[in-house]
């Protein structure tokens, strides 16, 4: 197994150890953000070090095929999640997002033909590479914001169904996570917009069914962000747009890259 | 040459407590905030003592100590004998004085207890900590602790920290006021949250100080009597406003706290949908003291409203204290733990 590979399954299992940590908090009661927060920590240095490797083994962004395409996106979810984390709690962002990257990292190793070796590229176009660079940043931005639906609508249920205890009281303020949604999509949405502006000065030509699922995704997230700058609907609702809303990029990076 | 019939340095806790001492004593003994530092340093001076620490706080009076008498018993009398002439009380008072009194080991335990709120009325609760850690700095300040005392309470201090972090004891609300703010901290920023009072209760009141003191933006009082309205709202620094125009300003405020004493629902549904329309789905925490309810529990059905009445209230702060009892094994097991490393076991 090449270099990158065994980095990568060592990070999957920091990412594994921080889901196990949540387990254990959620069937407990007892919180150590600190313990969640190296496992992510470690997860992401030894991810970081993969990607690297990868890219020096491939000779261009390792973005090509579905297996390192999840990988970039898993990476940039947890970049985010240090990044943004600190706006609200890192630790309970933890909590959500181990699972969702390890997923990630086990999807990635289980697809057929996983990490396949990429066709010798002449010449690297940096558009391109910054194009696809944006548009998988942005689904990451995305996927966090599923994730903090996901958190709203537990701490949303708590509060109607009177259940205060354990989790409730890790969660954010409900306040709070509404406008982390907006604000994560509103961010992923910009990200994809300047992704998609670089496609119109590439000189090498996208395949169409990648131009069409970006644009796709994008109008998505043009009317959820409309919705919820406009109030259309109540934030319960626009927090489950955000997190079924997940689903439809998460399908066309399948698609696009069974396209080739 | 060394004298080996030296009486030893001894740790000794005398102490009197909200269980052993009902509050007409306790307050009669309780040393004033400005008094402490003469007292450490009186009790330094008695015959016999070295160091000297002494908590005094609301709930408790207590003198942590070293002496070389060769006898514990002589130095507890030593300082129920203090306490009697300090605080000058007579002999049937003197006879009420009931005290605990504990020496190396026990004494030793029974601070770890303190400092990590399991000896607390509130179990769990966190002021304790900071109570004796300023009785410590009083103490050192003065110059009356010494290897011993110092030694004890950085261990207490280390236990006190280590039972708060690896248990669930400081967890979850005990009481009506702090299950009212954990809800607005769960819906709003606190910082940010305005608060209105409709009717002006003795609970209200205490819901609305509990909101204020950890950072509520602002508050309105409605009541029936408006004298009333403005003392209360003076009282805590906020705005009184007539009885009849609290319902057009409802819009404005994050929390409703309700207690009129109104036989009917004040607080409708159909008020509380066009209130929503107007707060463009900002979430709106309505707590609903009144006996009979003041609030249609249909509320709790609109999108962005969370409603609770004293019985829900209630339940989550019996819940409370029943989750902090169920950790009282587990840091009983800790404090043990940590004696046996300390060598006091």
């Amino acid at each position: 197994m090449p270099p990158d590979r065994q980095i990568l399954m060592l990070a999957t299992l920091a990412f594994l150890a921080g889901v196990v940590s949540a387990v254990r908090a959620l069937l407990s009661g007892n919180w150590r953000p600190r313990h969640q927060w190296v496992a992510m920590l470690i997860g992401f240095a030894l991810q970081t070090t993969a990607v690297y490797l990868r890219g020096q083994a491939v000779g261009q962004c390792p973005m090509k095929s579905l297996s390192d395409i999840l990988i970039f996106i898993s990476w940039s979810i947890v970049l985010l999640y240090f990044l943004v984390g600190s706006t609200y709690r890192v630790s309970l962002l933890g909590i959500f997002t181990a699972p969702l990257v390890s997923a990630m990292h086990v999807l990635a190793f289980s697809v057929p033909k996983s990490f396949p070796d990429y066709a010798e590229k002449v010449k690297v176009d940096p558009y391109v590479e910054l194009h696809a660079a944006l548009a998988l940043v942005a689904y990451a931005a995305f996927a966090l914001a599923c994730i903090t639906g996901v958190m709203y609508l537990l701490q949303e249920r708590f509060l109607k169904q009177h259940r205060i205890g354990g989790l409730f009281y890790q969660l954010p303020p409900i306040q709070g996570l509404a406008r982390a949604i907006q604000r994560l999509v509103l961010l992923g949405l910009v990200l994809l917009s300047v992704s998609l502006s670089v496609s119109f000065k590439l000189q090498t030509p996208i395949s169409n069914p990648k131009l069409i699922f970006a644009w796709a995704v994008w109008v998505l997230y043009a009317i959820i962000g409309f919705i919820m700058w406009r109030h259309v609907l109540s934030p319960r609702q626009t927090a489950w747009l955000a997190s079924v809303g997940f689903i439809i990029p998460f399908i066309s990076l399948w698609l696009v890259t069974s396209h080739g | 040459m060394v004298d080996s019939e030296a009486p030893k340095n001894q740790l000794l806790c005398l102490g009197l407590n909200y269980r052993t001492t009902p509050v007409e004593v306790r307050e009669r003994v309780a040393f004033p905030e400005a008094r402490v530092a003469e007292a450490v340093q009186q009790v330094q001076t008695l015959k016999g003592f070295e160091e000297s620490v002494v908590l005094s706080t609301c709930n408790r009076v207590e003198i942590y100590s070293t002496h070389t008498h060769k006898q514990a018993e002589a130095a507890h009398d030593e300082l129920i004998t203090y306490l009697v002439n300090r605080f000058e009380l007579a002999p049937e008072q003197a006879e009420a004085l009931v005290t605990y009194k504990l020496d190396a080991a026990e004494a030793a335990r029974h601070l770890f207890r303190v400092v990590s709120g399991l000896d607390s009325m509130v179990l769990g609760e966190t002021e304790i900590f900071g109570q004796v850690k300023a009785a410590y700095q009083l103490a050192l300040n003065s110059g009356t602790t010494g290897r011993t005392l110092n030694k004890l309470f950085q261990q207490a201090f280390s236990v006190g920290k280590k039972v708060r972090n690896e248990t669930n004891i400081q967890r979850g609300s005990t009481s009506v006021g702090s299950v009212a703010v954990d809800l607005a901290e769960k819906v709003h920023d606190l910082k940010q949250c305005r608060v209105m009072l409709v009717g002006a209760g003795e609970m209200s009141r205490t819901c609305a100080q509990s909101l204020l003191s950890r950072g509520a933006k602002s508050i309105i009082v409605s009541n029936r009597s408006h004298e009333r309205a403005v003392e209360l709202a003076t009282e805590m620094g906020g705005k009184a406003l007539k009885f009849d125009e609290w319902e057009g300003s409802m819009h404005e405020v994050d929390v409703i706290i309700s207690s009129t004493s109104a036989p009917h629902f004040v607080i409708r549904p159909d008020q509380i949908q066009q209130v929503m329309k107007k707060r463009r789905w900002e979430p709106l925490l309505i707590i609903d003291i009144a006996v009979p309810r003041d609030v249609d529990p249909l509320v709790n059905g609109i999108e962005g409203v969370y409603l609770y009445d004293i019985d829900a209230l209630q339940a989550i702060a019996d819940e409370g204290r029943r989750e902090r009892e169920k950790q009282l094994f587990v840091c009983e097991q800790i404090i043990e733990e940590q004696l046996n490393k300390y060598g006091f076991a």
